[in-house]
């Protein structure tokens, strides 16, 4: 078995902080949020990454907004809110601190 | 030739291939079971729904309209399991994870899969041809498992024939069918379902209804067969009026009864291999072990029967694949094994001797099972 599978649930965890991160820059849409991550460790599909933003949305963390396209019916944009910016720092901080104790860990 | 099905994905309408169509329907079933609880869920099912469109529209062009299985399949790989972002779930598999208890709230729901009656290819009612679909396996062993039953049970298996046939819904919508084919069944939901139509079947008065619908059938395909005969004789002169009377008049019978006769034949020599070793008293080659016999045999019955089947769907395509020429093949067929059974039973004390010996095989099997049970 391949040992960084070991900390798969932890970037399953990780994806919702990952999403929050990517919304905070400019609007985007779904399929190129999975453009994204796709060549990283968070590659995920759209079978997990709707359920996720809709529940991002319900939290009031992220919003979206409709775009016409050229090809077929308007997409939807996601952008972060007041509430999810704040939600990202302390996330950040937070990341930041472990980051900083594992780090420290042995030394 | 592929049928084509018109689904709307978020109000756009794309056109599939059948077993595309079967898959992408099971697909997002199983999205839609998985969400139950969800408070997003009709948004994250349009959601979903936009994102298979716009995939569908990625693979079209102006002189390909039509989705393929092969891409409908890809798409369902790209878009992955749709797992349900709640805190419920979340907490579950993190338990789960930590190898604690409660997994029992995240194992996926049971996949839908139905045992319906299948009338297309059908040779009487479906109900084998349903089975098949269900249990995923070709629908000649059903039927075979069928006849030898009912000749063991010394008819009481048809019975369970006609009770399957007024309790086992007809598949009548393409939903119906996808769910006929669908994902891997689960023998839970098999019995209960059985469970709930016995006892509709019992206070409902339902098998009036069904045996009034069985009869439309039947009439329906008599009708058919009726005007097919008319047809023949109104068209005497010219030569397809003659073929097409030569085909159901002349080869149903006796396709029926070379494909029963070849079929008797083939279940005595597997008996006979699997009791005594030889087939008929006649040795295998020293040193070839049995049950290459068996699987040569197996080959010998499916190279012979092959011309006899492609007889049969030129007859069915010559006859404008009216249900009438099925059926009466079909029951030509199993009248024809019925009594050829008999007459070998009868008049060969070998085929006796065999038969009464798997009948004795059969019952302490059944005893042993009943006993176990009890």
């Amino acid at each position: 078995m391949d040992p960084t599978e070991k900390l798969a649930p932890i970037r399953k965890g990780l994806l919702e902080f990952v999403i929050l991160k990517i919304v905070a820059g400019d609007k985007v849409y779904v399929a190129d949020m999975l453009k994204l991550l796709g060549p990283t460790e968070f590659a995920t599909q759209e079978g997990t990454l709707y359920p996720l933003l809709s529940k991002l949305r319900r939290e009031e963390l992220v919003d979206y907004e409709w775009q016409e396209s050229d090809a077929g019916p308007p997409r939807k944009y996601y952008k972060l809110t007041a509430k999810g910016r704040t939600q990202l720092s302390t996330l950040n901080d937070y990341w930041k601190n472990l980051n900083k104790t594992l780090a420290d860990l042995g030394n | 030739m592929q049928k084509v099905i018109n689904i709307s994905l978020n109000g756009i309408a794309y056109q599939l291939e059948e077993p595309g169509y079967n898959l992408l329907s099971a697909y997002l079933e199983r999205a839609e079971s998985r969400l139950k609880d969800s408070p997003d869920r009709a948004e994250v099912t349009a959601d979903l729904e936009q994102a298979i469109g716009e995939k569908c529209r990625a693979v079209l062009g102006p002189h390909k309209t039509v989705v393929s299985t092969a891409e409908v399949e890809k798409i369902i790989e790209e878009m992955g399991p749709v797992e349900s972002a709640d805190e419920k779930a979340a907490g579950a598999s993190a338990d789960s994870a930590a190898g604690g208890g409660s997994s029992q709230t995240f194992t996926p729901p049971p996949p839908r899969k139905r045992l319906y009656q299948i009338r297309e290819g059908a040779m009487w009612s479906g109900v084998c041809n349903g089975i098949a679909a269900y249990l995923n396996v070709d629908v000649t062993w059903i039927r075979l498992a069928f006849v030898l039953l009912t000749i063991f049970s010394s008819g009481f298996w048809f019975i369970v024939y006609i009770v399957l046939m007024f309790v086992v819904p007809v598949a009548t919508t393409p939903e119906d069918r996808a769910a006929a084919f669908g994902m891997p069944f689960n023998t839970e939901e098999l019995i209960s379902r059985a469970k709930k139509n016995f006892e509709e079947f019992g206070h409902t008065y339902r098998w009036r209804r069904e045996w009034r619908r069985q009869q439309r059938h039947w009439n329906r395909q008599f009708k058919h067969m009726n005007e097919q005969i008319r047809m023949a004789t109104a068209q005497a002169g010219p030569i397809a009026g003659n073929t097409a009377r030569f085909f159901s008049g002349v080869l149903a019978p006796v396709a029926a009864l070379i494909g029963a006769v070849i079929f008797v034949t083939w279940i005595l020599a597997m008996f006979s291999l699997v009791t005594q070793h030889s087939i008929f008293g006649w040795y295998l080659p020293h040193g070839m072990p049995w049950w290459v016999g068996i699987i040569a045999l197996v080959l010998i019955y499916s190279a012979i029967s092959a011309p006899l089947r492609m007889m049969r769907h030129a007859g069915q395509q010559h006859a404008n694949s009216h249900p009438a020429w099925g059926a009466l093949h079909g029951l030509m067929w199993i009248g024809f094994t019925v009594l050829l059974f008999w007459a070998a039973y009868t008049f060969f004390p070998g085929v006796r001797e065999l038969i009464d010996s798997l009948m004795w095989a059969a019952n302490l099997t059944v005893s042993t099972i009943s006993e176990t049970i009890v």
